[in-house]
């Protein structure tokens, strides 16, 4: 039988607990990561129904690695996301409600039909945007930290990145430059265990996206994506060392893609057994369960939930009633 | 006015832009040591580490480097050592640069400016020696300038360095050590998408630009001798392109020749026949292209030299049209059309 990464889980080398995460900052990013569920839930719900949600990919399942690493962040630091999940998104700070105005293509969101959600940004809180071939990100997050270490800022840059971008050639090359110039980067290899119908082990040496970048002696750092503290430990270690000049770090977060790849997926080529046994993992039951464990009761995490079911109605309430971006709106913005 | 090289007047411009803003940078491979063909001599001495830097041979790590820069507030100036590499970049200069700012709806300044050398220079071969422009110029956003003289070099450099757009500047390899007298004020700039009448004439309107115009102004005094007087037009942007200046002189002559040293196939030429073709009142306009044909460059500069267009091939075209109705590209060597 072929290992899987719900069957291999014997190498995670977590950090020690250096900054553990606060209740105020658990409460926060487990607020987030509900919102997203939320967010993708409602998505996957009007998928159903034959409605478009246009270049939809759903993080469920990830909502850990996407919301601890921004949490620690500062609003000048830079974040660059990936397409899967909005919740790096919302962790830095960007509403929903822009969010899903871009995502379908309604004026108000933050570029009018041109991008839509995969294109979303906003550099006033540290997004500059997201290029949409893979890979490219690796150079701009460089540029990005060399920005800062030539302005003698503290300032630090996150790069998020799934399967397809770590297999492109630019990783080596902005690597290179980031120890060579000791750059303030940190990389978060997202492990979701699939790139679209591929699983990660056919396309990384024993399925670990971080294994290669051991040679650079840096931190190369594999931890359960879907374990908030450890996450968040290990990611402000990185911070640490990237603010005060020593350089890059690598964190590879071990999660699952609960759902299909895409919208038009139907995600049959992942097996049901594995589906189970990573739901019993599920980050948002994790970080309900450490909140308790913190001393949390119920009802506040109920009242957590009611706020964000609020939210969600609020953000769709919002959608339908918004007017279609069309192309007059942003002619003289991009034809010259 | 001073007398200069080509060269050495981009080496000036460089060191007057870097002086103007600390916050300009130029990144490339060997630049410690003043980058390809030496254009860059003497930057690194004068501005140091921070403002000149010495990158890997990892094009899409820098160019990509270069754009997260520009976001940043920087306006890097990025060096490809051969144009042909751009191909190597070109996600990151047409999919990235020219597409950032429209697919996020934020218009607002990016500059970066992408310099590289282009050009047959005597077999160099297939992968050094193209001129680049007909690859660049499909792609919407995207400013590619090519200067045809020591002055124009200066003076479009200068313009794509303080311009908010993303510019590739390509420089021809035949022309660096072409001298002229080039303005020694340091902000002396020329408009980057207005075209320059080198020439004026009154049979035949000729278009060339970087080496190819040098051919032209070599044609134009033999065709003078033989009574045919051609008005020479560089349009200095091949993206934005002139084509008002381009058809207004057509509209005088009739006759238009575009010469460029690229393959015809998918040329600026052809792009620029079109508009002009498009833009006749009476359809009686007689219009050609000179280009080279659909051929690798061969590193045996012998016969490199039997396939690149040059001033011979222009008269070729000038004489054909003015004789003729019939208008068929002229490229060296009977080479077939494809």
């Amino acid at each position: 039988m072929e290992s899987t990464l719900a069957d291999s889980r014997d190498d995670l080398s977590l950090r020690t607990h250096a900054h553990p995460i606060s209740a105020q900052e658990l409460i926060k990013t487990y607020h987030l990561m509900l919102l997203s569920r939320r967010f993708d839930e409602r998505c996957t719900q009007l998928l159903r129904q034959g409605k478009l949600v246009p270049h939809y990919h759903s993080g469920v399942g990830q909502e850990a690695l996407m919301v601890a690493p921004v949490i620690p962040l500062k609003r000048a630091d830079q974040m660059i996301y990936t397409h899967r999940g909005y919740a790096h998104l919302l962790a830095k700070g960007i509403s929903l409600k822009e969010i899903a105005l871009d995502m379908f293509m309604k004026v108000g969101g933050t570029n009018c039909g041109l991008g839509g959600v995969m294109h979303v940004s906003r550099p006033d809180l540290g997004v500059p945007g997201r290029e949409g071939v893979f890979g490219g990100r690796f150079g701009i997050a460089a540029g990005l930290a060399l920005a800062a270490k030539l302005r003698k800022t503290s300032d630090v840059v996150v790069c998020f990145y799934g399967e397809a971008a770590g297999s492109r050639g630019i990783l080596y090359e902005a690597l290179n430059m980031a120890v060579l110039w000791s750059l303030p980067l940190i990389l978060v290899a997202e492990n979701n265990g699939w790139s679209f119908t591929s699983r990660t082990e056919w396309l990384y040496p024993q399925g670990r996206m971080s294994r290669v970048w051991r040679g650079f002696d840096i931190p190369v750092d594999v931890v359960d994506g879907n374990d908030v503290d450890a996450i968040f430990s290990s990611m402000t270690a990185a911070i640490d060392r990237a603010r005060s000049g020593k350089g890059p770090s690598i964190i590879e977060g071990l999660t699952y893609r609960l759902d299909p790849h895409i919208w038009y997926d139907d995600g049959l080529y992942q097996p049901k057994e594995e589906i189970a046994r990573w739901r019993e993992r599920d980050p948002l039951v994790l970080a309900a369960a450490r909140l308790r464990a913190m001393g949390r009761r119920d009802g506040e995490l109920d009242a957590i939930g009611e706020r964000v079911q609020a939210e969600i109605e609020d953000v769709f309430r919002a959608v339908n009633e918004a007017r279609d971006a069309r192309w007059q709106d942003v002619q003289g913005l991009v034809v010259r | 006015m001073t007398i200069l090289t080509t060269r050495a007047a981009l080496n000036a411009v460089l060191r007057s832009e870097l002086k103007r803003h600390r916050e300009t940078v130029f990144l490339g491979e060997t630049t410690r040591d003043g980058g390809a063909a030496g254009v860059g001599i003497g930057l690194y001495e004068q501005f140091g580490p921070d403002q000149v830097i010495e990158t890997p041979v990892s094009e899409n790590g820098f160019f990509g480097a270069a754009l997260g820069l520009a976001l940043a507030g920087f306006r890097p100036i990025v060096e490809c050592y051969s144009a042909d590499f751009l191909l190597v970049v070109a996600n990151e200069i047409i999919n990235d640069f020219p597409k950032w700012r429209q697919q996020q709806a934020r218009p607002g300044a990016l500059p970066i400016t992408v310099r590289g050398c282009m050009g047959a220079n005597r077999g160099l071969g297939p992968e050094h020696s193209q001129c680049m422009e007909s690859y660049l110029h499909h792609a919407p956003g995207l400013t590619v300038v090519v200067p045809g003289s020591p002055a124009d070099a200066a003076g479009l450099l200068r313009a794509a360095i303080q311009s908010p757009e993303p510019t590739v500047f390509l420089e021809h390899r035949r022309l660096y050590d072409v001298v002229g007298e080039v303005p020694e004020d340091e902000d002396f700039v020329l408009p980057l998408g207005k075209g320059y009448v080198v020439r004026r004439g009154r049979d035949v309107t000729v278009v060339a630009w970087a080496w190819m115009r040098q051919e032209a102004e070599l044609a134009a005094t033999t065709l003078e001798a033989e009574g045919i007087s051609i008005e020479i037009i560089d349009p200095r942007t091949i993206s934005p392109m002139d084509f008002d200046l381009i058809k207004s002189s057509v509209q005088r002559t009739g006759i238009l020749v575009v010469a460029e040293e690229a393959p015809l196939t998918g040329s600026v030429g052809a792009e620029i026949l079109a508009r002009v073709m498009e833009s006749s009142r009476d359809g009686k306009y007689r219009a050609t292209r000179v280009a080279m044909p659909n051929a690798i460059h061969p590193y045996s500069s012998t016969m490199e030299r039997e396939i690149l267009p040059d001033a011979k091939a222009i008269c070729d075209a000038v004489r054909e049209l003015t004789r003729s109705t019939q208008s068929k590209p002229v490229i060296a060597h009977n080479a077939a059309v494809n």
